[in-house]
C-alpha cells in the first residue's frame, strides 16, 4: 500500500515537474521583438513586445518638403495661372467678338479657373499669406453695389482693399450670372455698356496678375527656402513645416469650413442661427458644392503627398504622422483623417445645389455636412499639429 | 536628536566666505539683464502685454493689471536698469527690491506666459532682497554705503544651494512616472522631430535614443545636486550639468533657462574658487591697494531664532508646493490641479480645442464664441488644455454678456441677465487621440474659482 502511494506520489511529481518544463520552454520559445508596425524591423511573429528595438528610417522632412513643392504645390499653381491665362484669353475674345457661344465659353473658363484656385487656396503661408491671396482673388459675399457703382463710374482702382468684394472670382460670379438674366442679355448688357465690358476684362487682369505673382514667387526663390528651412529646434515658427500647417489649418477651419459652409448655414449666426444663404460661394451661379468638394479633395491629396498631376502617392504628411506614431483612439491618426474626409465627401454628396437653396429647404442635411467638416477640425489642430510638434507661436517654452 | 540640532545650527549660522555669494549677485545680475534686453528686442513686452485685450490673471492676484503702453515700457525699463545695478553692486538692496517686485509683477500679469523658471528667478530674486550680497566687490563698498564683510552667515549661501536642490530633486521626482519612464513620453514623440540635429541627429530615430534621454534625464535631475556639493566630484557633476542643458538648449526651444541653470549652479563650488573669481575680477577693475582693508567685521549679531524661524516656513513652503497635487484626485496630467509651481518641466504634450457657447436664457439656443475675438493664439492655446483657464475665460464671455440686450441680425431681441456658458473641450495628451475634456452641459457661468477639486473635468478615458 505504501509502495503504492509512494509511486503515485513519485508520478506526479514528475507530471508537474514536466509539465512546469514545458510551461518554462513555451513562455521562453515566445518571440521578443519590436511590434510597432511602422518600424523597419516590425516583426510580425512577436508574440512579447520588446519596442526598445524598434528602429525606425529617419523621416526626411527635407524629402518630403521637396515632395509637396515639386509634385503639389508647383503643378498645381502652374495649373492654377494657365486656367486663368485661358480665362483672360476668352475675355478678350469675348470682347472683340461678343457673341452667346464666346460668352459661354467665358462661363466656362471661369469655372474652370475657380476650380483650380480651390486646389490651391490653402496654400495660406509665404507669399499667398503675405498678399492675403484669399482676399484678392475669393472674397465671398460680395458687394454688388460697389461693383454696379465703379463699372457706372468707370473710375476705380482695384488695387484698394475695399475694393477686394468687389473683384477676383466672386465678383465674376456676379457679373456672369447676374439675376433674371440670359445668355442673350448678358451679351446685350456688355455690348451695350462698355464700361461694363472694361470692368469685366480689368478683374479678370487683376486675377491674372495675382496668379502671376503667386507662381513666380514660388517657382523663384521662395521654394528654396521652403525646401530647405526645415529649423532643427522642432518644427518651431518659421519653419516651413510648421508654416505648411499652421496655413492649411487656418485656411480649413475659417474658410472652407466656416466661409463656404458655417457661415451660409447660420452656425455662427448669434443665438438664431438664422440661414443666410446669400453668403455662399457662387451665390449667382447657384451652383457652389463642386467647388467644396473640390478644395476638400485637393486637401486631401495634400495632406496624403500625392503627385497634383498623376495622383501618385509621395511622402507627405500623413508619412510624418505615421512615422511619429500619431494616433486616435487607438487607430492610427493618418486614417482617421482620411475616414474624415472621406465622410466629408459623402455628406456634402448628398446635397444638391444650388446650396443658398438647400440650406433652407434641407437643413439638417445640411448641418450634417457642417458637423462633418468641424469634425475635421480637431483631429487637424489638435492631433495633427501636436504629432507634428508644430507650435503655434514662438514664446519660450518648457512644455507647459 | 542634539546632533541634527547641531548640524542644522552649523548649517545655518557658522560664518562662511562671502565669496560665493558675492559672485552669485554678480552673474545673476548679468544673465537677467540678457535676459530681460532678449525679451524686449523680440518684442514680447508688446506681444504679451500690450496687443491681448484680456489677461489670466492668477488666482488671489486679479488686482495684478497690466499698464498702458509707457506704463508697461517704464516697468520693463526699471527690471533692466535693476538688474545692471544688481550686477555692479550699486544702492543694492533698493535694487533687488525692485528687480522682485517688477519681475514678479510682470509674471503674475498672465497665466498664459506661466514658465518654471520664471517662477525660479522670482524666487531667487526673493532670496537676494535678504542676502547681504554687496558687502564685497560691489560699488557699494566701494562709496562706503555699505560696511565690508568677508564672512557671512552660511544661510545666505545654503539657502540658494536649497533652492537649487529644490528645483532638481522635484523634477527628477516628477519624472518618476510610468509613461516617463516605460513609454518614454514625450522625449518619444519630440526626439523623432530632430532627425536633422547635427552629429546626434542619426540616433533620435531609435526608440532607445527616447528612453536613454528619459532615463538619463530622470538620473540627473534626482542625483546632480548631491553630486554637486560632494568635494571629490563636483566637477565631474558641473561637466554634467552643462553637457544636460546644452543638450536641452539645442533641441528644444526654451529660451534662456538652460543658462541660467548652467550659471546658477556654480554656487556649489568652494569658498576658495569663489574667492579667485573676485581676485580676479579685483585685479582687472579696481586699484590693489585699495581693497587690502583687511578689516574683519563679524558678521551683525541678528535674532537667531527669528531667522531660524522664517528660514523654516521658506523651506517649507518649498517643500509643500511641489506635493500639493496628491491633494487632489484624478490624472496630474489630465486635470492640471496643482501642476504649477512644481517643477515639472518638459513633462507632458498636450494640444486642446475649445468651442465656447452662450445660451439663450429661454429657448434651447445657443450662440458659438469665435475665441479669436478675445484671445491672441498663444493665450487659446494654453487656454484650451487648462481646467482654471477654460472656467476663467467662460467667466469673463458671462461679464461679457451679462445685463445685455443683443439684436439679431434677424430683428430679434434678446435680453440675457446672467447667461448659461458652457464649453466643448477636447484634448489630446501624449498624442494619443483628442478626446472629450470637461462635461459639455455643465454650466461655466455659476462654477466658483478656487482651490477645490473641479469635478467637471472629465476622466481620461483610455
Amino acid at each position: 500500500m505504501s509502495e503504492m502511494v509512494k509511486n503515485q506520489s513519485y508520478a506526479r511529481i514528475r507530471n508537474v515537474f514536466f509539465f512546469g518544463l514545458v510551461v518554462l520552454l513555451s513562455f521562453s520559445c515566445r518571440k521578443k521583438g519590436c511590434m510597432d508596425e511602422n518600424a523597419t524591423n516590425y516583426d510580425a511573429d512577436a508574440e512579447v513586445a520588446d519596442n526598445a528595438t524598434c528602429t525606425y528610417e529617419p523621416f526626411e522632412k527635407t524629402q518630403m518638403l521637396t515632395n509637396i513643392c515639386d509634385n503639389y504645390i508647383i503643378p498645381a499653381y502652374t495649373n492654377f495661372n494657365e486656367k486663368n491665362i485661358a480665362l483672360s484669353n476668352s475675355v478678350s475674345g469675348f470682347s472683340s467678338n461678343p457673341t452667346t457661344d464666346a460668352f459661354e465659353s467665358l462661363k466656362v473658363s471661369w469655372k474652370e479657373a475657380l476650380l483650380s484656385w480651390q486646389q490651391v487656396c490653402f496654400l495660406d503661408f509665404g507669399p499667398a499669406a503675405f498678399v492675403i491671396l484669399n482676399n484678392q482673388l475669393n472674397l465671398h459675399p460680395v458687394d454688388t453695389d460697389v461693383i454696379n457703382n465703379n463699372i457706372s463710374l468707370g473710375v476705380y482702382n482695384l488695387e484698394q482693399a475695399d475694393n477686394n468684394d468687389a473683384k477676383g472670382y466672386q465678383a465674376l460670379d456676379y457679373l456672369l450670372h447676374q439675376p433674371g438674366m440670359t445668355s442673350e442679355d448678358h451679351v446685350t448688357y456688355f455690348t451695350t455698356n462698355a464700361n461694363a465690358m472694361t470692368y469685366l476684362t480689368d478683374v479678370v487682369e487683376n486675377i491674372n496678375y495675382w496668379s502671376n505673382y503667386i507662381l513666380s514667387e514660388w517657382t523663384g526663390s521662395y521654394q528654396e527656402s521652403f525646401k530647405s528651412n526645415s529649423s532643427s529646434e522642432s518644427n518651431a515658427q518659421g519653419s516651413s513645416i510648421s508654416n505648411l500647417v499652421n496655413g492649411l489649418c487656418y485656411h480649413y477651419e475659417s474658410i472652407i469650413r466656416k466661409g463656404k459652409v458655417g457661415l451660409p448655414l447660420g452656425a455662427f449666426n448669434g443665438f438664431s442661427q438664422q440661414e443666410m444663404p446669400d453668403l455662399v460661394e457662387c451665390y449667382y451661379h447657384q451652383e457652389s458644392l463642386p467647388f467644396i468638394v473640390e478644395s476638400i479633395n485637393a486637401v486631401n491629396k495634400y495632406i496624403n503627398g500625392a503627385s497634383y498631376n498623376t495622383g501618385e502617392n509621395g511622402l507627405g504628411l500623413d508619412d510624418y504622422m505615421n512615422y511619429v506614431g500619431a494616433t486616435q483612439n487607438s487607430n492610427s491618426l493618418s486614417s482617421v483623417i482620411n475616414n474624415q474626409i472621406d465622410e466629408i465627401i459623402e455628406k456634402v454628396g448628398q446635397l444638391n445645389d444650388p446650396l443658398s437653396n438647400e440650406i433652407v429647404v434641407n437643413k439638417p442635411a445640411v448641418t450634417e455636412a457642417y458637423s462633418a467638416l468641424q469634425q475635421l477640425v480637431p483631429y487637424l489642430k489638435v492631433d495633427m499639429t501636436s504629432a507634428l510638434g508644430v507650435m503655434i507661436t514662438y514664446q519660450d517654452n518648457d512644455g507647459d | 536628536m542634539m546632533e541634527i540640532k547641531r548640524w542644522l545650527h552649523k548649517l545655518t549660522f557658522s560664518e562662511k566666505s562671502i565669496a560665493p555669494l558675492i559672485v552669485f549677485r554678480i552673474l545673476f545680475g548679468i544673465m537677467m539683464f540678457f535676459s530681460t534686453l532678449r525679451f524686449i528686442l523680440k518684442g514680447w513686452v508688446y506681444d504679451l502685454y500690450i496687443e491681448p485685450t484680456y489677461f489670466f490673471s492668477y488666482l488671489g492676484f486679479d488686482w495684478v493689471k497690466p499698464f498702458d503702453l509707457y506704463g508697461t515700457s517704464l516697468l520693463f525699463g526699471l527690471l533692466l536698469l535693476s538688474t545692471i545695478f544688481i550686477a555692479l553692486g550699486l544702492f543694492y538692496r533698493i535694487s533687488a527690491i525692485v528687480f522682485f517686485i517688477c519681475f514678479t509683477y510682470i509674471e503674475l500679469i498672465d497665466k498664459t506666459n506661466y514658465l518654471n523658471h520664471y517662477y525660479f528667478i522670482s524666487l531667487i530674486a526673493f532670496l537676494l532682497m535678504f542676502l547681504p550680497a554687496n558687502k564685497e566687490c560691489s560699488l557699494d563698498a566701494y562709496f562706503g554705503f555699505t560696511a565690508k564683510q568677508k564672512k557671512v552667515q552660511a544661510w545666505t549661501i545654503n539657502i540658494l544651494k536649497f533652492q537649487m536642490g529644490v528645483v532638481y530633486v522635484f523634477a527628477g521626482i516628477s519624472k518618476i512616472n510610468y509613461a516617463w519612464l516605460f513609454e518614454a513620453q514625450p522625449l518619444r514623440n519630440w526626439l523623432k522631430h530632430q532627425t536633422d540635429l547635427p552629429i546626434i541627429g542619426e540616433l533620435m530615430q531609435y526608440e532607445f535614443t527616447a528612453y536613454l534621454f528619459s532615463w538619463g534625464g530622470a538620473l540627473f535631475d534626482l542625483f546632480i545636486v548631491f553630486i554637486l556639493i560632494n568635494n571629490r566630484f563636483r566637477v565631474y557633476g558641473y561637466a554634467l550639468v552643462i553637457l544636460f542643458h546644452g543638450l536641452t538648449a539645442a533641441m528644444f526651444p526654451i529660451g534662456v533657462f538652460p543658462y541660467v541653470m548652467i550659471v546658477s549652479t556654480l554656487i556649489f563650488f568652494s569658498p576658495n574658487f569663489h574667492e579667485n573669481i573676485i581676485a580676479w575680477i579685483q585685479r582687472r577693475i579696481v586699484n590693489k591697494s585699495q581693497n587690502t582693508s583687511k578689516s574683519e567685521i563679524k558678521t551683525p549679531v541678528k535674532n537667531k531664532r527669528v531667522t531660524g524661524a522664517l528660514l523654516g516656513i521658506y523651506i517649507f513652503i518649498q517643500l509643500l508646493l511641489p506635493v500639493r497635487y496628491l491633494a487632489y484626485p484624478g490624472d496630474l496630467f489630465w486635470t492640471e490641479q496643482g501642476y504649477r509651481f512644481s517643477w515639472r518641466v518638459m513633462l507632458i504634450e498636450k494640444a486642446g480645442y475649445a468651442q465656447f457657447f452662450i445660451h439663450h436664457p429661454e429657448n434651447g439656443m445657443k450662440k458659438r464664441i469665435d475665441n479669436k475675438e478675445y484671445l491672441t493664439p498663444q493665450q487659446e492655446k494654453m487656454m484650451s488644455t487648462q481646467p482654471d483657464m477654460i472656467l476663467q475665460f467662460a467667466h469673463h464671455l458671462r461679464d461679457e454678456y451679462s445685463d445685455t440686450l443683443i439684436i439679431e441680425p434677424n430683428g430679434a431681441k434678446i435680453k440675457i441677465k446672467e447667461p448659461k456658458v458652457t464649453a466643448e473641450v477636447y484634448v489630446s495628451l501624449f498624442n494619443k487621440g483628442s478626446r472629450l475634456f470637461i462635461d459639455p452641459k455643465v454650466n461655466l457661468s455659476k462654477i466658483d474659482r478656487g482651490f477645490h477639486h473641479k469635478d467637471w473635468i472629465l476622466r481620461n478615458e483610455k
